[in-house]
């Protein structure tokens, strides 16, 4: 089993590393990640430090990942793709599995660099004016700031792991991506001007990976949990579909 | 779908006959794909249902005697507030009426893209893209004439207030302000689908400046120079900013009139490249 | 050897096929012909598993295609095209068809030569024509090197030269003692390669057997073809 599902996973990084669009959307994050923490360490004279940049850029950088999990999905529907795909791995529970680790691993591996470079652009920027980056760092880290980066670094991967999973029930690009942007980007902020319901939205709660403390209610653990039972959910009603429709 | 008309054979004879006749294809077969259907929804009951939960909250919060808890308690803030959904569909309204052409129908290789249909029946391209953006237009704007009554009048209904008729008149243009900028925002993302063929970066790009987090707004820190661009230009078009969160917004009419002629610009870039490069 | 038995297929109260039984034999060509919308495709497409019957079954040496171990090791199949997206190359679709069926990777070469696409490699799917994402298709089939192919419609768009390329290939592989299954509504192409015929229409066999069985007291293949489905 394991074997199989090693060779079903390979097989879907090798697809997903053959669709451009993918290969921009790695790209295009890391580079987005870059440039945002960059305008907005040099935009905020006496602003947040230069770890906190890094996680203001984050409800920007989520298109990434969760284009990434959506053509993992969808792309096997523009055209017919699906066809040669349950050919080679008619066990479709199996193929699930296989896209969601090779979604994983592009997405862990892009969130890391894009958080890298978004810390590195930003410590440069304040260096280049003059903001003593050093010393604010390690204050940075030393007051928690490790441990916002890395729960962005989750959180980036687990919103695009749920877009992943409506991508498979929806079977179609646009609605999906429409879709999730639109709840994560329009949808949740303006809610959660209007009722402290909205924490339990996926992506507020999951926000709190990278902004602990700031819901009086959810912490980063359990805003974690609420997204993880969203995607949870998500993906068993999409699994099920998957499992028991005609391709 | 198109096939059903006479070949248009030149386009120039009779410019005006041919362009009604490719505006109402165009209307027909926009307003009848699902994804622009899905679009127009994600407008109208997307703003209906933020209307709603805003207005509920609102309404607990007058009722518990704690207004302070929202934003504002006024029910045209709580219907204005939501009109963000209704340019996220016209975003999607702009990216669908051009990538739906690009789509491959069945099989994979060689053509089966609806824009050889589509180009073989209105063989002149300008013809072809201004009946796009008129369709898009109007279907931007009919939506707009439901959705944003409907949405101010569901606001006071549940926040029980009676409506002010002193200010009428202002929510009146605020109102047109909305339609007008719902609209100009699908054109421009309707001009960039032209020019990227995917639907994937007009559609990141669009919903992600509709929204409170736009990267133009970011762009307003480093220089006031952000306020021209398309999206900024007009945000004063729905009315003024009722917290002040942009000082340096541009006033209605000037705004308009720059985010109008980013829309002619791009909608003029778009059709050069149309009708020069190979379908 | 494919196995279709009473196999029955209903969308709601539309009924796609009733009671379809045949059988396509090893070391022969089973043509399966019928006008569009008679229920070639889905057949074929619950034999490769991917849609499931209302009722009845369709084997693949006895077993459900979902249960075969290594399915593109037993049986190659192209439904409608390339089956590629349209934004990859040639070759990269076939390595991670390839990678997912547990083919080795220097198979990928070789069928690329094997279906005259050895130039196309590095070649976007979206600017094959018609013909040559048939033969990419048709490439994915054999990775495997399987027993059995199962084709749908795999002259479509081939030029004269790739029809004649085609029916060698198919009849090689039937007297080498694989199974050949396609669908096809070009009659003479059929007529051409078939062994075995199997006509079917608004979702129900009309006829089945040898091709010379089935065309007996009429013209040639097309009259039977028109005699046969026209009473439907």
């Amino acid at each position: 089993m394991t074997r199989t599902l090693a060779r079903t996973a390979t097989a879907e990084l090798i697809k997903l590393g053959g669709l451009p669009a993918a290969r921009g959307a790695v790209a295009g994050t890391v580079a987005a990640g870059a440039l945002l923490a960059a305008a907005l360490a040099s935009s905020a004279p006496a602003g947040p430090d230069a770890g906190r940049v890094v996680t203001q850029a984050v409800p920007l950088l989520q298109a990434g990942p969760i284009l990434i999990g959506i053509l993992t999905a969808a792309s096997e529907y523009a055209g017919r793709q699906i066809a040669t795909t349950l050919a080679a791995t008619p066990n479709r529970l199996r193929l699930l599995a296989g896209k969601a680790v090779a979604y994983l691993l592009v997405a862990a591996a892009t969130s890391v660099a894009t958080i890298g470079a978004g810390l590195a652009a930003a410590w440069l920027t304040r260096a280049v004016r003059g903001d003593g980056p050093a010393r604010e760092l390690d204050g940075w880290a030393a007051a928690g700031g490790g441990w916002a980066a890395a729960g962005a670094v989750v959180y980036l991967v687990l919103i695009g792991l749920l877009a992943l999973g409506l991508a498979v029930l929806l079977r179609s690009l646009v609605p999906s991506l429409a879709g999730m942007l639109a709840l994560v980007l329009v949808v949740s902020p303006l809610l959660s001007g209007f009722t402290e319901h909205a924490r339990w939205l996926p992506d507020r709660a999951g926000s709190l990976l990278y902004r602990p403390g700031a819901d009086p209610v959810l912490g980063p653990a359990t805003g974690a949990a609420v997204l993880l039972i969203w995607t949870a959910l998500i993906t068993s009603v999409a699994a099920a579909a998957f499992h028991s429709r005609d391709a | 779908m198109t096939g059903s008309r006479e070949p248009a054979t030149t386009g120039s004879h009779e410019p005006a006959t041919t362009l009604v006749r490719a505006v109402a294809a165009e209307l027909r077969k926009t307003a009848t794909l699902p994804a622009s259907r899905g679009a127009l929804a994600v407008a109208m009951l997307g703003s209906l249902g933020i209307t709603v939960l805003n207005a509920v909250s609102v309404r607990n919060a007058l009722r518990s005697g704690q207004p302070e808890q929202v934003g504002y308690t006024s029910p045209v803030e709580a219907a204005f507030s939501a009109f963000p959904l209704g340019t996220v569909g016209a975003v999607i309204l702009g990216v669908v009426v051009i990538s739906s052409e690009y789509t491959a129908n069945s099989p994979d290789a060689g053509g089966g893209r609806q824009i050889t249909a589509t180009l073989t029946a209105t063989p002149g391209r300008l013809a072809l893209l201004t009946a796009k953006v008129a369709a898009a237009a109007v279907l931007v704007l009919a939506t707009a004439a439901i959705t944003i009554p409907a949405c101010l009048a569901l606001a006071h209904l549940i926040i029980g207030t009676p409506f002010p008729a002193a200010t009428l008149g202002e929510t009146a243009a605020r109102a047109a302000g909305t339609a007008l900028y719902w609209m100009l925002t699908g054109l421009i993302v309707l001009a960039i689908t032209v020019l990227t063929r995917s639907g994937i970066i007009p559609l990141i790009a669009g919903i992600v400046n509709s929204s409170v987090v736009s990267v133009s707004i970011l762009l307003t820190h480093l220089t006031s120079l952000a306020y021209y661009l398309p999206d900024l230009a007009g945000l004063r078009l729905h009315g003024d900013d009722p917290l002040d969160m942009f000082p340096g917004a541009l006033d209605p009419l000037p705004g308009g009139l720059v985010m109008a002629a980013w829309t002619l610009g791009l909608l003029a870039v778009s059709a050069t490249v149309f009708t020069r490069r190979d379908a | 050897m494919l196995s279709i038995t009473r196999l029955s297929k209903r969308h709601g109260s539309r009924t796609v096929l009733s009671d379809v039984t045949f059988q396509a034999l090893p070391g022969r060509v089973t043509g399966f012909v019928g006008p569009n919308g008679a229920g070639k495709s889905s057949t074929l497409r619950i034999l490769l598993g991917l849609d499931r019957p209302t009722s009845g079954t369709a084997l693949i040496d006895g077993k459900h295609y979902r249960d075969l171990p290594d399915p593109m090791r037993t049986v190659g199949s192209t439904l409608d095209g390339s089956g590629a997206h349209r934004s990859r190359t040639a070759r990269n679709h076939l390595a991670w068809v390839a990678r997912a069926a547990g083919i080795p990777r220097h198979r990928v070469r070789e069928v690329l030569d094997q279906v005259g696409l050895a130039g196309a490699g590095r070649t976007r799917v979206g600017r094959f024509s018609l013909g040559m994402g048939q033969r990419l298709g048709l490439a994915a089939a054999l990775l495997g090197e399987p027993a059995a192919l199962v084709l749908d419609e795999p002259v479509n768009g081939l030029d004269p030269e790739g029809i004649r390329w085609m029916r060698g290939l198919l009849r090689g592989h039937a007297d080498a003692g694989g199974t050949v299954l396609l669908s096809s509504h070009l009659m003479s192409e059929v007529a051409e390669i078939s062994d075995d015929l199997v006509v079917i229409a608004g979702g129900r066999v009309v006829a089945a057997g040898p091709l010379d069985r089935v065309i007996a007291g009429h013209a040639s293949l097309e009259e039977a073809f028109f005699a046969l489905t026209g009473a439907q």
